[in-house]
């Protein structure tokens, strides 16, 4: 890094420190200026950007970063914010992943944010395409109700004499009733009582959906970041007590996936 | 202060307990997540316990459960100290799964709270833990920096 972009970043993070961060932003950007091939000071100014809620900037910032430093982890982890706040939940979970990731590889101790960002991206696609699944399923309703009143009617512009009319009426009323019924089995308009997600797909110690499970030598999984973090303090097999070091920690590929997918159908699981 | 991933979790725990508690587990109040009481009481008829309740505190950090929470026994006029050879008159509590190395994530308030009613359920020492006295007096120590020395787990 060169002198000047190093003063300007140095005073960037004192301002950011301190909450100023227009300042520390500007900064940053006279780091860039002076340095513009720089990967950390994009990082520094998305980072500063993403608490003024610049969210378009953000993600431009991780762009280049990301063109400069392909690997970089907080990159990715900022882009998904910027890209939740914009609710672009399919690109914000695909970074949140990749950051993820790259965090299992490197050891590093975002872990725990990064599984955090995960299942709350996931969280929000799911309630998303959920909305939209009972607009057009109300939309359908109001269609296909307002075909059989045309039916009816043109059924009934044929007939004169009262009692006919009154017979063919009864009947529609009963076939639209019939509809009716049918879509409100289909999207009640009160939700079902939830279940409790299935135990084996929470954590025992965080008690969160499992999203990167991995498994013990006595053959029982927890969530990674949960994991991890106890064994970097004590190294003891959290049920038999017997040493357990990270590396002998492997993916529980299986349940990985039934996780993903129970969560898929059930987004609302994040929140039980 | 309790960050996000002690929260969420007492959180859910705090959920169960108001779902249910095995019985001589009573919960006092949870107003936040960094201080709960709970009152325990033996369920069997060792008459040094008999007819007793007692009041737990629990403080959680932030890096509960990674960490163990705090939990000592609270003297109130109706809720004394349990006498014990691993319980200091000042309430502090000498067990194992409550130190650094003994705790372990998977455990939780409820089984914290079991382990403690077990623990003096198989007590017959009417007696306090040698040096009660001089580490009532001298101890400026959390209890969980306190390297307890675990000479008789039996007890």
């Amino acid at each position: 890094m060169t002198d000047a972009a190093k003063r300007f970043r140095e005073e960037g993070n004192r301002r950011f420190q301190k909450g100023d961060y227009n300042m520390a932003e500007s900064l940053y950007s006279q780091a860039i200026i002076a340095d513009p091939k720089n990967h950390v000071l994009y990082t520094n100014r998305a980072m500063a950007r993403l608490k003024t809620n610049q969210w378009e900037n953000v993600v431009a910032d991780c762009r280049t970063c990301l063109g400069l430093d392909p690997d970089n982890m907080k990159a990715r982890y900022y882009l998904s914010q910027a890209q939740y706040a914009l609710q672009d939940y399919d690109d914000a979970l695909k970074h949140a992943l990749e950051g993820h990731a790259l965090c299992v590889k490197n050891g590093d101790k975002s872990m725990q944010n990064l599984t955090d960002q995960v299942l709350k991206c996931k969280k929000a696609r799911w309630d998303q395409r959920e909305k939209k699944r009972k607009r057009e399923a109300s939309d359908l309703e109001r269609e296909v109700i307002r075909l059989l009143e045309q039916e009816r009617d043109t059924e009934l512009a044929e007939y004169t004499d009262e009692g006919t009319r009154k017979e063919i009426s009864d009947e529609w009323e009963q076939k639209i009733g019939s509809m009716r019924a049918v879509f409100d089995k289909a999207n009640p308009q009160k939700e079902p009582p939830r279940p409790d997600p299935p135990a084996w797909a929470i954590d025992d110690i965080s008690f969160n959906f499992m999203v990167d499970p991995v498994i013990t030598k006595t053959g029982k999984s927890y969530e990674r970041s949960s994991i991890e973090s106890y064994l970097r303090r004590v190294p003891l097999d959290p049920l038999t007590r017997e040493p357990l070091f990270i590396t002998d920690l492997r993916p529980n590929i299986d349940l990985k996936k039934a996780c993903e997918d129970y969560l898929e159908e059930n987004g609302w699981a994040v929140d039980y | 202060m309790a960050g996000t991933f002690a929260t969420k979790r007492l959180g859910k725990e705090l959920a169960k307990i108001h779902e249910s508690l095995p019985p001589g587990i009573e919960l006092v109040s949870a107003d936040n997540f960094e201080e709960w009481f709970l009152d325990i009481r033996v369920l069997d008829s060792n008459p040094l316990y008999l007819n007793q309740i007692y009041r737990l505190k629990f403080k959680f950090s932030a890096q509960y459960p990674i960490e163990p929470p705090e939990v000592v026994f609270v003297k109130l006029a109706d809720r004394p100290i349990p006498i014990h050879p691993h319980i200091y008159s000042n309430g502090i509590i000498c067990l194992d799964l409550l130190g650094q190395q003994g705790w372990s994530p998977v455990q939780n308030v409820q089984s914290i709270c079991m382990s403690l009613q077990s623990m003096l359920t198989g007590n017959s020492k009417n007696e306090r833990p040698a040096g009660d006295e001089d580490f009532v007096r001298g101890n400026r120590l959390r209890p969980k920096d306190i390297n307890f020395y675990y000479h008789d787990n039996d007890v």
